[in-house]
């Protein structure tokens, strides 16, 4: 048996009972948010003390689940024992770590006020990512939890969850930066003075690309912030261990398509390359071959009955549109399984769920339920 | 407007939600405007090389080419578009390379974060106003695969920031000329993509309004992959009407399908695509409800995936619309060819 058939008759059964932190992770648009808040629902009705922590939930997935936009603290789930939900402000989350941890009640002040803070702080790819994390590192920190689920941003590459903090700290920290904010350099003064001595092709190259107000921004940004970087840098380091810890599981969230099956292919590789905890892959909204005869005789032997119907009957019409459904259901299965065998040819997913395309949205808790059944379904 | 406009300004910013077929939908829509008498060009902005797959072609990268005749591709990317500007805005050969090379680049762009935005626009804009030898525009269409909704409006906002957070400098400058490029409507559209499910309807909606405040123009929204019927009306009133599992059975009597899972399972598969449909109408009305701008649709193509072959079909839609061609409502392009 290839590794791929041993991972469809996994489930995600005992992660669910057992892991402490669950990432769910995956391309935009493929069912992040429903999956996570699936696996917390069923850990939740195992009696694991729950918090799902979501980024941008459909609206009526978020009213199921209590939450309004205006809310960012935890919330119980309505009607399910033992759940909490909440929502990620990515602006709101960075404010609060200014307060908590700058150095003096006017530094907090200098820091939100400055207009490079402020975009910084609400469009700096990365900095939703890294919110995720401290947001985390602080449910985890409260020891309220024994089970936290995790939806990721929908960013253009899945890749971006893991290397986003880095990313961050590394900017904050500024290397190459802070060569030039000598602490003795005054803000306001900074860039003419970096421009005027003559610090060198590369400050003259900057300041032509942004123009030099930037500069006095940044300055003041950087120096507001001296003594904070060392802090952003801990937390990021500690949540990426508490992530590679056997305690965590990264659950790869994929659609049938191969675009979002390659980049689930790709994330799974990198897991295993960065020593992450892979719990499986689900794939959400798979077409299932149709059942009886349908999905066994030959495609042709099936078209040919339809083309036997009398057009002039209404149930005879009737029935070879149902014909003509079924051979549409089953190309598109055959299709889908395809993409999903080469997508993950020569990897061990682990565990591959695939959950069968619902005829509604799910928004609600009874969908939310549907899904979490066949998440942790046992199919050996 | 209706949907003979689809291809009449002479840039299409085409974006939407992750996952509702967006570069797809960019594609058709650049080779409909070839197939309608249009030289065009299709650019991509984020890296993915997802055009390159679909064309089967070498990677795409800043070097404009033709990948089909009067279609050309390119594949434009910060860095590349801050050396080319930098070149043309300084002569700096040397300056510009050495500046690409450094992590002054890095430094810049992270430092204004819509600073590479700008450039990615800037580009546009510059084949956009391009002329040939005789005065003529060297395009017709520029299709760009843009940013998803989640990023559209920064992204389109990048020009005015810049002007507020860039007091001086040539970058200052240009940006007033690419806000003139997105607030002029038969210059520029935002080309909306959506499926006709809730996520997408409720992010498209939102993003429509938003757009709107912005002052940028609207195409009709494209709702792609949308299911057709494939029940008349009277056939589907006698399926839900009392049309059992038996019923299908004993038509299919002899037929080697009248076993009775069979049946069933063609039953479910009718009561599925009969509660989809209607699914569809729900979310066209809720689109309605929400914003004033029109719907195009492609159709759902069950047997093909994100490939040439299928562009092409809903790229047929395309230009029989524009040309003023009835699209009957149920109409199979896979089944005409």
């Amino acid at each position: 048996m290839s590794a791929l058939d041993e991972a469809r008759r996994g489930s995600l059964d005992e992660i669910v009972d057992g892991r402490h932190v669950i990432v769910c992770t995956g391309a935009g648009g493929v069912g992040k948010t429903t999956t996570a808040a699936a696996l917390a629902i069923e850990a939740a009705r195992r009696g694991r003390r729950t918090i799902v922590l979501t980024i941008d939930p459909a609206r009526r997935l978020a009213q199921s689940l209590g939450l309004s936009r205006l809310d960012t603290s935890p919330r119980p789930v309505p009607g399910v024992e033992g759940l909490d939900a909440m929502m990620l402000d990515m602006k709101r989350t960075f404010d609060e770590i200014v307060e908590r941890h700058a150095t003096s009640a006017d530094r907090v002040e200098r820091i939100l006020d400055n207009r490079f803070y402020q975009q910084l702080s609400a469009s700096l790819a990365g900095t939703q990512e890294y919110m995720a994390m401290e947001k985390l590192y602080d449910l985890h920190q409260t020891g309220r939890y024994q089970c936290i689920v995790i939806d990721t941003p929908p960013t253009r590459n899945a890749l971006d969850f893991l290397d986003a903090p880095k990313r961050l700290t590394d900017f904050l920290e500024g290397r190459f930066l802070r060569m030039f904010l000598s602490p003795g350099i005054a803000a306001g003064r900074f860039a003419t003075r970096a421009v005027g001595v003559g610090t060198g092709l590369f400050m003259r190259a900057a300041s032509r690309i942004t123009g030099a107000t930037v500069l006095d921004d940044l300055a003041e940004f950087f120096q507001s912030f001296e003594g904070m970087y060392e802090g952003f840098k801990d937390r990021a380091q500690s949540v990426y261990h508490l992530l590679q810890q056997p305690g965590s599981a990264f659950v790869v969230v994929s659609s049938p398509e191969p675009p979002s099956l390659r980049e689930a292919s790709y994330f799974l590789r990198r897991l295993a390359r960065d020593g992450m905890p892979t719990a499986g892959v689900v794939v959400n909204r798979v077409t299932v071959t149709p059942g009886g005869e349908l999905g066994i005789v030959p495609p042709s032997h099936i078209a040919e009955v339809a083309a036997t119907m009398d057009l002039d009957d209404d149930v005879e019409r009737a029935t070879a549109a149902l014909l003509t459904l079924a051979l549409e259901a089953r190309a598109i299965a055959a299709r889908q399984q395809q993409a999903i065998d080469a997508a993950f040819h020569g990897l061990n997913p682990g565990r591959l769920i695939e959950v069968p395309l619902a005829s509604g949205d799910v928004h609600d808790v009874e969908g939310l339920r549907w899904v979490a059944e066949r998440l942790v379904a046992s199919r050996s | 407007m209706d949907s003979r406009a689809l291809l009449d300004p002479r840039v299409l910013l085409v974006t939407g939600k992750g996952g509702v077929g967006k570069s797809t939908a960019a594609a058709a829509l650049a080779i409909a405007s070839v197939r309608t008498g249009r030289r065009t060009c299709l650019v991509e902005v984020e890296g993915r090389q997802t055009m390159r797959a679909l064309f089967n072609t070498e990677q795409w990268d800043f070097d404009e080419r033709e990948v089909r005749q009067d279609l050309f591709g390119l594949s434009i990317d910060p860095e590349a578009s801050l050396a080319e500007y930098l070149a043309m805005f300084y002569g700096a050969k040397r300056l510009s390379r050495l500046v690409v090379n450094s992590t002054a680049v890095e430094f810049a762009t992270t430092a204004a974060p819509g600073i590479k935005d700008v450039l990615l626009i800037g580009k546009v804009k510059e084949m956009e106003r391009r002329r040939d030898a005789d005065g003529r525009f060297v395009y017709d269409m520029i299709v760009v695969d843009a940013p998803p909704t989640g990023r559209i409006l920064n992204f389109l906002r990048a020009p005015e920031a810049t002007t507020e957070l860039v007091r001086v400098g040539p970058i200052r400058e240009q940006a007033q000329s690419l806000i003139d490029l997105l607030l002029d409507p038969n210059r520029l559209r935002i080309q909306l993509v959506t499926l006709l499910e809730e996520m997408p309807v409720a992010e498209t909606a939102d993003s429509a309004d938003a757009l709107a405040e912005l002052g940028v123009q609207l195409n009709p929204i494209i709702a792609n992959r949308a299911l057709r019927p494939r029940m008349d009306q009277a056939a589907a009133k006698v399926f839900e009407s009392g049309m059992t599992a038996e019923t299908v059975q004993s038509v299919l009597g002899g037929s080697g399908l009248e076993d009775a899972r069979t049946a069933t399972a063609l039953r479910e598969l009718g009561e599925r695509h009969l509660r989809r449909l209607e699914l569809q109408d729900e979310m066209r009305a809720a689109l309605r409800a929400q914003t004033q701008v029109p719907l195009f649709e492609l159709p759902y193509l069950a047997t093909r995936s994100f490939a040439e072959n299928e562009v092409s079909l809903l790229a047929d839609v395309i230009s029989a619309a524009v040309s003023g061609d009835e699209v009957p409502v149920g109409t199979d392009p896979e089944a005409q060819r």
